[in-house]
């Protein structure tokens, strides 16, 4: 039991169980649990008030839970908040950046506040303006940046000290697509050397394409946890078909019992369907002689996940 | 738990000169305070020169020029020194600089003490700028060095003592023109606070006394007993530094039977009033020498302020730890 659980903190970054906290009277999170395996990217998903920003401060040891069992880093960010910080780099939703300061000097003021060593923070500044496509503002103050770029010093600040497990609030808003696609490089990069990332994030396509994990949350409690395999399985999506024909394409899905909607020039609408279903429905329509020339699913399987979440609320 | 280092309080304090330096403002603040206090003291000079009949008393010009120049300066920096740190923890909180600064190895601490040094040592090149003048008052007779540093010591802790507190309120209140109001209350109970609040509660400490004349009449009054509220003024800023000034040997003329004393100095006046206070009704006068000069009153009031200042930065420390319970109002919640 014991070496059971040395394996679970040696495998995850985040381990969360049953964390309450409130503020006030309202409810922030009522029993969540999570997890973050060191190596893999996880997606925190989830409507607005849902308590994403609770937990991610809680992870980032600025806030204290009411109850519950919480390691980061394999520490207990109550107990022991420097040994959690240590290992730790967390990028918030809002931040304030200090304009006054020189983009090199806001990072290295950022490596002392860590405690590296002196004559190793050049060379990390430098490596981290490179990897943040900054280092021709190096010595420009913050201020002239554009809110793409902060937010980009501040992923940087968020990995000064090498932290191995990374908490980031919505980083992607605010950054133009190039740049997004570059924070996705830059996280799936982290993960392959072995971090545990941890994002929250509205822009579902986003995170599709950068987690390898998903945990959605609603109103403090976890709602579900899959991989990005088991969503692709699972997941009913809508698709939409066009056919050369679509007289007898129309004809194929009513004799079949499809309640098809609409559609505009593009295709047939077809309701949300598993990629089994998704896949018998296609062979027999190949199969009965219509010629099929598009049938993709609509929307991402996370977005059809989050709908399925979020409609019960309505 | 990581335990407070020099090195973490002097980044920090770095930190926060490097942000307010290179704002600029700082420049002209610095040259308007220059500019005041020389046309302050060369006003006080004409004005104790003519006014005061110190025309022909070369001597002793420099002890009311020193005196009405500290207690200038003292009510000045008791103005600015609020300023200097009643917005540092919230306006961090506002701006959003705060919680990436306490997520580092940076502990509570340090941050509370690396940013009221910053604000302290602001206020004290303040003060390093009077020195010139309170030099011209040296040059001009009756002011000795150890009551320069005497006065400049007490000066610049109480400075630190106005920033700490600043700062404690700023780290227990959200908005920051709350807590730089209530910094300024601060001061405002300290220096004219103590005020009323002896004037209104020693009248009604009396008792009566009754004395036997040589003559065998025996007569009853009531006697009011300031010995014993007479430290309810001890915390005012004024009377720790003009107590603890050494004194200044006083003037003593003999017309008649009136015996005139005078130093023409408003910090012994001040000093030799708040002593006073300490001494029973019946206390019999012998002569105004050092030896009855009475009990001191600054330590108390010194301690007072110094303890307040303490309090100030473990509550700021305290406010600044996390993972905290609560979140200031107005942090968004979820």
């Amino acid at each position: 039991m014991a070496s059971e659980n040395g394996q679970e903190s040696a495998e995850f970054g985040v381990v969360v169980h049953d964390v309450w906290r409130h503020f006030g009277s309202v409810p922030a999170l009522s029993g969540v649990s999570i997890s973050a395996p060191y190596g893999q990217v996880t997606a925190l998903v989830g409507p607005n008030g849902a308590g994403k920003t609770t937990l991610l401060l809680i992870l980032a040891s600025l806030l204290r839970p009411d109850r519950g069992e919480v390691r980061v880093a394999g520490a207990d960010p109550v107990a022991d908040p420097f040994g959690v910080r240590s290992q730790m780099g967390w990028m918030p939703d809002s931040f304030g950046v200090y304009d006054q300061l020189t983009v090199y000097e806001y990072l290295g003021f950022f490596a002392d506040a860590y405690r590296m060593k002196r004559a190793s923070v050049p060379s990390r500044v430098a490596e981290l303006l490179t990897l943040i496509h900054l280092s021709e503002f190096a010595y420009q103050p913050v201020h002239v940046l554009s809110r793409g770029q902060k937010q980009r010093l501040a992923l940087a600040r968020a990995l000064i000290h090498r932290p191995r497990v990374l908490l980031l609030d919505e980083p992607a808003s605010g950054l133009d697509p190039r740049s997004r696609v570059e924070l996705r490089d830059i996280l799936r990069g982290l993960a392959a050397e072995g971090a545990a990332v941890l994002v929250s994030s509205h822009i579902l396509t986003e995170l599709e394409e950068i987690a390898d994990r998903v945990v959605l949350v609603d109103r403090g409690r976890t709602a579900g946890e899959h991989t990005m395999n088991e969503l692709a399985a699972q997941a009913r999506t809508a698709y939409r078909v066009r056919a050369t024909d679509p007289a007898v394409l129309a004809s194929a899905l009513q004799s079949r019992g499809v309640q098809a909607t609409g559609g505009n020039g593009t295709g047939t609408e077809l309701p949300p369907m598993s990629e089994d279903e998704a896949a018998d429905l296609l062979a027999g329509l190949v199969g009965g002689g219509v010629r099929v020339v598009a049938f993709e699913p609509l929307g991402s399987n996370l977005e059809s996940v989050y709908m399925a979440m979020t409609e019960e609320r309505r | 738990m990581n335990t407070p280092t020099p090195y973490g309080i002097w980044l920090v304090t770095r930190q926060e000169f490097r942000i307010r330096l290179r704002t600029g403002r700082w420049r002209w603040l610095l040259g308007g305070w220059v500019a005041l206090l020389a046309i302050f003291t060369a006003l006080l000079d004409l004005s104790v020169q003519t006014g005061y009949g110190f025309a022909n008393d070369n001597a002793r010009r420099g002890v009311p020029l020193f005196g009405i120049l500290m207690l200038f300066v003292l009510g000045m920096v008791l103005v600015i020194s609020p300023a200097l740190t009643s917005q540092t923890i919230n306006g961090d909180r506002e701006r959003g600089t705060l919680a990436t600064l306490q997520v580092t190895k940076l502990t509570p601490l340090e941050i509370a003490l690396g940013k009221l040094l910053a604000g302290w040592g602001v206020g004290l090149v303040a003060l390093a700028l009077t020195l010139p003048f309170a030099g011209y008052a040296m040059a001009n007779g009756g002011i000795t060095i150890g009551r320069v540093a005497a006065v400049y010591g007490v000066v610049a802790i109480l400075i630190g003592v106005v920033c700490a507190v600043s700062q404690a309120l700023s780290a227990l209140l959200a908005r920051s023109i709350t807590s730089a109001l209530l910094s300024y209350l601060t001061v405002a109970a300290l220096t004219i606070g103590t005020l009323i609040s002896f004037a209104l509660i020693a009248p009604l400490i009396t008792e009566p006394h009754t004395q036997r004349d040589p003559d065998g009449y025996v007569y009853t009054y009531t006697v009011m007993r300031q010995d014993r509220v007479w430290w309810l003024l001890a915390p005012n800023p004024f009377v720790v530094v003009a107590d603890a000034a050494p004194q200044v040997p006083p003037q003593i003329t003999q017309r008649g039977d009136v015996v005139y004393v005078d130093d023409y100095d408003p910090l012994s006046m001040i000093g030799r009033g708040v002593r006073d206070l300490r001494r029973p009704p019946d206390y019999q006068y012998s002569s105004y020498t050092e030896q009855d000069r009475g009990e001191p009153v600054w330590p108390i009031g010194l301690a007072f302020n110094v303890l307040l200042g303490v309090g100030a930065v473990a509550v700021t420390a305290a406010r600044l730890r996390t993972p905290s319970r609560r979140l200031s109002r107005g942090v968004r919640i979820a």
